[in-house]
């Protein structure tokens, strides 16, 4: 036995490529499961960072979340009363142990700030359905279900700051379906077979399928005396607001989402939609939308979108990006979903410091990057980590993503005339509208981020129930030829994960990346997993 | 007070020393995934639920509330 090399892998943790000994991470699964024989040895630093400031700090935080936004009670009654939050969230660490396989350093660190913001959120809008959920308390209107409303989880939070000083916004689906399907990807079959068990055909959107499905069940809190739903993304979406409606038998406000968003005619229809929408909300509450308060909130978001713009030019610019493929696409998604809240500023705050010393130190955060990826489409939800994977594989870091690039403005406060309009765009820019079924010119954007962030290559996703963008898949195998651009595709099905296994996905990278670029694995014990029944 | 500090540290050192082998050893993932989680799926899937498609689709009638209530 080597001592000295067996003394430094212990100080330093193992070295990254199979030519320099190997980490060998896919010996660590147990069979199946994904679960560790052990949690990976970073070496001393990084695992006590690991061990303190992730594993540690985020159990002692959630708790803390839970007893400040309603209290461990409430918390039971809900995780006892929805099957979402209780099979779940409780296993929230380990969507965090598979985020962050393998990072280290500044990585580590940057990406892991994301994540705890992801939580904060998620507890925080679970927290306040609980706490106004009459099935809660035994069939009683509360004082905080006058004061919650409810919305599809399409329409931007924003709309409705103008509220945000007696009321509260809480998407109808962002927690029940779209966040479960990334923390523990079995959750969700249960609501897409539910709607498929009264009739619906398997073929449509498997989002719009899965959020008709937790009415189907019964799985959905009752916290607010009326809903405001949407057609965005799709005509699957007005499917899912016709059961919402039916089911849910509430006042009901239908936002709409003009499939033609780049025509002034449409903007200004979306302007008075949207006073439309406000008129009702003032209808249902007695409460007028209060200018100054939008704009407050909204000057809030407008710095979080600049912060995001200084990261980008650290993606674009350096090696130094302290933040991994999948943290930048969950965090910069949730929060420019969501809108604006206390801890997207803290996280910032804490990133800024990380970003800072990443850069004046010349620290190059992903050292094995050996293709600079930017991913485009929608993204697999159940499989959001698997650009760490393909990290710690191929090396192919990605460093930007459609999902963050979409609400790429800030919104005047200068005038309630300039508000509303860009209001209107914000909204027509919504995810899964603007640069995947909202038309050839916004699609077709990739090629200018491409250049602007500095990649070689292109993981483009095949959402296989999206008919918009399977309309333009060959489009895109033509532009890649033409301009002669590495591209692998990887096709799924949203939240299902039953379609296109994680593994297939993973075969098909792998093959891409011996048969077209002849490459070697940085870690063979990645390439083939099985990990069926992971979370 | 001495022998109460040295206490404390003492039990605080085996505290953590605990909590990092159920760290390292994916403690909390092998009972959430093993005992937790099959336990709580069991619940959920023997729940009475409500037939949903018995709820009727009426047009323009909810249930009454008023804002003053609250």
């Amino acid at each position: 036995m080597d001592f000295k090399k067996a003394l430094k892998d212990f100080w330093y943790g193992k070295p990254h490529t199979a030519e320099e000994g190997g980490r060998r991470l896919g010996e660590n699964y147990l069979p199946k499961t994904g679960l560790y024989k052990h949690r990976e040895w970073r070496g001393v630093k990084d695992t006590f960072y690991y061990f303190n400031y992730i594993w540690l700090y985020n159990y002692i935080h959630m708790v803390m979340d839970v007893m400040k936004y309603g209290g461990l009670i409430n918390f039971a009654k809900g995780v006892w009363r929805y099957r979402w939050v209780g099979q779940t969230y409780l296993p929230v660490l380990h969507w965090f142990d598979r985020g962050m396989e393998g990072m280290r350093g500044e990585a580590l660190r940057g990406s892991a700030w994301h994540y705890r913001a992801m939580v904060n959120a998620t507890i925080y809008q679970f927290m306040s359905m609980f706490n106004a959920d009459t099935r809660l308390h035994g069939g009683k209107k509360n004082d905080a279900w006058y004061h919650t409303m409810a919305m599809k989880e399409t329409v931007w939070g924003g709309m409705f700051y103008g509220w945000r000083d007696k009321f509260k916004a809480v998407a109808l689906e962002m927690i029940p379906y779209f966040v479960t399907c990334h923390v523990n990807s079995h959750t969700v079959h249960n609501y897409i077979d539910a709607v498929q068990s009264i009739g619906l055909p398997g073929d449509p959107c498997p989002m719009c399928q899965a959020e008709s499905g937790l009415y189907v069940l019964d799985d959905i809190p009752d916290y607010s005396p009326f809903m405001i739903t949407c057609n965005e993304a799709c005509d699957g979406s007005v499917g899912t607001a016709i059961l919402q409606d039916w089911f849910n038998d509430k006042p009901l406000f239908a936002l709409q989402m003009p499939m033609i968003f780049d025509d002034p005619l449409a903007n200004k229809f979306v302007q008075k939609d949207i006073e439309k929408c406000w008129k009702f909300i003032e209808d249902q509450t007695g409460v007028p939308m209060n200018f100054d308060l939008m704009c407050e909130y909204i000057e809030r978001q407008n710095e979080l979108m600049k912060f995001e713009w200084e990261k980008w030019e650290v993606a674009a610019k350096t090696n130094s990006y302290p933040i991994n493929g999948v943290a930048q696409a969950l965090y910069r998604i949730y929060q420019s979903q969501m809108g604006d809240l206390p801890i997207w500023h803290e996280v910032d705050g804490h990133v800024r410091k990380i970003m800072e010393r990443a850069v004046r130190n010349k620290t190059n955060t992903f050292p094995n990057t050996r293709h600079r990826v930017i991913a485009w489409s929608c993204a697999p939800l159940y499989y959001s980590n698997w650009c760490t994977w393909a990290y710690n594989t191929w090396g192919l870091n990605v460093v930007i993503n459609m999902d963050s690039l979409m609400f790429d403005m800030t919104i005047r406060t200068d005038s309630y005339e300039n508000m509303l309009e860009d209001v209107a765009q914000y909204h027509m820019w919504a995810p899964m509208r603007r640069m995947a079924v909202g038309g050839m010119h916004h699609i077709f954007e990739l090629w200018d981020y491409m250049e602007r962030f500095n990649c070689d290559m292109v993981a483009m996703y095949d959402q296989l129930q999206c008919k918009g963008m399977q309309g333009v898949h060959g489009l895109f195998e033509d532009e890649f030829r033409d301009r002669n651009i590495p591209a692998f595709w990887i096709p799924h099905a949203l939240p299902d994960s039953r379609t296109v296994s994680r593994a297939e996905m993973r075969r098909l990278i792998n093959d891409y990346m011996t048969t077209v670029m002849h490459e070697e694995p940085l870690d063979p014990s990645l390439l083939e997993l099985d990990d069926d029944m992971t979370w | 007070m001495k022998k109460f500090v040295k206490k404390a540290l003492c039990l605080g050192g085996i505290g953590y020393a605990a909590l990092f082998a159920v760290f390292f050893f994916d403690l909390d993932g092998k009972l959430l995934f093993n005992v937790v989680e099959p336990f709580l799926k069991n619940h959920y899937d023997n729940m009475e639920r409500k037939d949903m498609l018995k709820t009727p689709y009426d047009m323009d009638k909810f249930p009454d509330y008023k804002y003053d209530e609250a």
